[in-house]
């Protein structure tokens, strides 16, 4: 009996440094899996070239990288006056600071609400942080009003990339990046926050019809 | 007046007697058919509410809200709601430690609540949307003026998703809690209420539709609009004597506008902000006074005899760049400040020490909470009746971090508790004062400092902006 219950206790004794093992290891492999992400976020921003716009250009060694404009050479005119500098009306773009600041960047915004942002068009800090299930305004959690990130930040051709890219890249924003202070001043716009631009004519559907789709797509 | 539009004033009084008292006999119907309310045309109530009560330190007063049909703008006739027939609603006089019992009668058909904006009394008795009182039926607000309380408050509806509407067709009321030992007795004072509204051609009040471009443009800015009252009036007249000085108590109860108030060519004593005096007068040019916030102000009659001058809201930019308005840099008359021809008869002394503050030491906060303020909601949340989005302990003193991280203002308010603000962007402010809502600028932060005691209960905080309160701009802190 008494060698029995030293079986048991063997067994359970195995048992709960197994357990203890197990429960040391699945943070690590968390830990992993976010690295993996973050590092697959960096991967894209530097090939979506997002420093051109957001600072840094192309190397993430640089000062300034991602940490949005500095100046207002760095800033877009958009409307007629990017041609005529006097035509109207003439909107300011100013890239903004990506890094997880949170009195000037991305500190107080969700990856979720970069997602959205990514996936939507839809400025994070004027979108709540809520998961999104159309693009029709006033539906599945689409802002009636939607605040569109202003032109020409690409999020049209964006937002067709997957579902786990653009997490990652929100993994990068907040995970891979030191926060610095770089405060940017807003971008102008019409008072529809661009809505007028934005219709399914102009920039197309989303999700996008399935290859082949047209007759310049081979059968 | 000429003679002939007296005569037909006397007229129009006659017409609404009858139906005034139609409607009175009718009374105990009321709840059964509360949707088919039909607006009256109703001689409006007493300016003041009438103390009911023959108890000493006790205020008993009735106020019914009700559609009505009365004449908002010049020439038309508006169908709106109003508390004892009047826009804005009667005065509520009260004294520190008055126990005030409100006879509270929703005559409107569809949910409604009183909120007293600014007061430090019982979770139940707040007027939040917690505690809406249905369409047809009666509610008794009861609650004690405490020590300390003295100043100018305000009294809305509060119900969920549907403030705005309700104080756009003219639900908004004003409150004095006044201190006996005042250290401004014997000034004379003005009450000034202002608010703006906007109408169809025919008189109707216009709500835009929300998805309407005017719609989103109010949900961006909040319901800003053309019309400005003061006191219900289009720029009336107060009148000053010369040398003379008048208290102003200011209410801002528009949906959205912020006023920067100046008279022209002279300076104004700042004495006070929303939870009563300041321990020291402050000379200002001009001064911001955001949707929902008071200020009391002393000021002089420097002008000549016979002379007049205006009160003006000078431009403030708190519109993001794509919908500021056309004309918001445009300075606007308020009211006329007429001089009379007889000088003021006595010369009265400003007392350089009004009353004491207590700071809430900073030292004594046992948490910082941050609020993260969006576009339309904080934190990323939209308001959920049934979420709570923060607990506390009662009692405890705590540090709220209020961070606008959009381009426009956002004026705060946090219900049951004053307030004292540490800082501004890191700037310590300069003098100490009792606030219940703190408007926080574009991309700028705000600290405050709370000590939440006395009661326990779901407590609301919110960006006054009333579209944006009711889109889910909105938070809940319980407290245990």
């Amino acid at each position: 009996m008494k060698r029995w219950l030293s079986g048991v206790a063997v067994i359970g004794g195995a048992a709960i440094v197994m357990l203890s093992v197990a429960a040391w290891t699945k943070p690590d492999k968390a830990k992993q899996d976010r690295a993996a992400q973050i590092a697959r976020g960096r991967f894209l921003m530097l090939s979506h070239d997002c420093g051109d716009c957001h600072g840094g250009v192309v190397d993430p060694s640089q000062k300034g990288w991602l940490t949005g404009v500095r100046g207002p050479s760095q800033e877009f005119k958009i409307g007629p006056c990017y041609v005529d500098p006097a035509a109207k009306p003439c909107f300011t773009t100013r890239p903004k600071n990506l890094t997880p600041d949170n009195a000037t960047g991305t500190g107080r915004f969700t990856e979720r609400q970069i997602f959205n942002a990514l996936r939507y068009g839809l400025r994070p800090e004027e979108t709540p942080d809520v998961e999104i299930t159309s693009t029709t305004p006033g539906q599945g959690n689409f802002p009636l009003h939607p605040h569109y990130l202003a032109p020409p930040m690409p999020w049209w051709a964006w937002r067709h990339m997957p579902d786990e890219d653009l997490r990652a890249i929100a993994a990068y924003i907040k995970g891979g990046l030191k926060p610095q202070t770089n405060k940017v001043l807003d971008s102008e716009g019409p008072p529809d926050f661009w809505a007028s631009e934005y219709t399914v004519e102009k920039i197309g559907p989303y999700p996008a019809k399935s290859y082949p789709q047209s007759e310049t797509e081979r059968q | 007046m000429t003679r002939r539009t007296f005569r037909l004033h006397i007229a129009l009084l006659a017409a609404v007697v009858s139906p005034v008292l139609h409607a009175e006999s009718q009374e105990h119907s009321h709840t059964a058919s509360v949707s088919e309310v039909i607006p009256v045309e109703r001689a409006p109530g007493p300016a003041v509410l009438r103390n009911e009560s023959r108890a000493p330190h006790t205020v008993e007063v009735t106020i019914t809200a009700e559609p009505v049909r009365l004449s908002m703008i010049p020439g038309k006739s508006t169908v709106g709601y109003a508390y004892n027939g009047r826009v804005p609603g009667p005065l509520l006089e009260v004294y520190e430690g008055d126990k005030v019992i409100v006879h509270f009668r929703n005559r409107l058909p569809e949910a409604s609540t009183i909120h007293w904006h600014g007061l430090h009394i019982p979770n139940a008795f707040d007027g939040s949307p917690f505690h809406p009182v249905a369409a047809g039926t009666d509610f008794d607000y009861v609650f004690t003026l405490q020590k300390g309380s003295a100043g100018t408050y305000w009294y809305h509806p509060h119900p969920d998703h549907n403030t705005g509407s309700q104080i756009a067709r003219g639900l908004f009321g004003s409150l004095i809690v006044r201190d006996r030992n005042d250290p401004l007795r014997g000034i004379p004072e003005k009450l000034i209420v202002l608010s703006d509204n906007r109408f169809h051609p025919d008189g109707s009040i216009d709500i835009a539709d929300p998805e309407s471009m005017q719609g989103g443009i109010d949900f961006e800015n909040g319901r800003e609009c053309s019309h400005i009252f003061v006191n219900g009036q289009i720029e009336p007249t107060i009148t000053i004597r010369p040398g003379e000085i008048q208290r102003w108590r200011v209410i801002n109860a528009s949906a959205a506008r912020v006023f920067r108030l100046a008279i022209p060519g002279q300076t104004m004593l700042h004495v006070g902000s929303d939870g009563g005096l300041f321990e020291h007068p402050v000379e200002v040019n001009d001064i911001v006074l955001a949707n929902s916030e008071r200020i009391e102000l002393l000021v002089k009659g420097t002008g000549a005899p016979g002379s007049a001058t205006v009160l003006q809201t000078l431009p403030y930019d708190r519109y993001s760049p794509q919908t500021r308005p056309q004309d918001w840099d445009k300075p606007r008359d308020l009211l006329k400040l007429q001089y009379t021809a007889w000088a003021s008869p006595k010369h009265v002394v400003i007392p350089s020490s009004l009353r004491a503050i207590p700071a809430i030491d900073t030292s004594l906060a046992v948490r910082t909470r941050v609020f993260a303020l969006g576009q339309g909601f904080i934190n990323g949340k939209l308001h959920d009746m049934n979420r709570v989005d923060e607990t506390g302990k009662l009692g405890d003193v705590e540090i709220w971090q209020i961070e606008n991280i959009v381009g426009m203002d956002h004026p705060f308010h946090l219900h049951g508790f004053q307030f004292q603000v540490i800082d501004r962007d890191g700037k310590p402010e300069p003098f100490r004062s009792w606030k219940d809502t703190i408007n926080v600028p574009k991309h700028s932060t705000v600290r405050i400092i709370v000590r939440l005691a006395d009661f326990a209960g779901k407590w609301m905080y919110h960006c006054h902006i009333l579209d944006h309160e009711d889109h889910g701009m909105m938070g809940v802190l319980e407290l245990n």
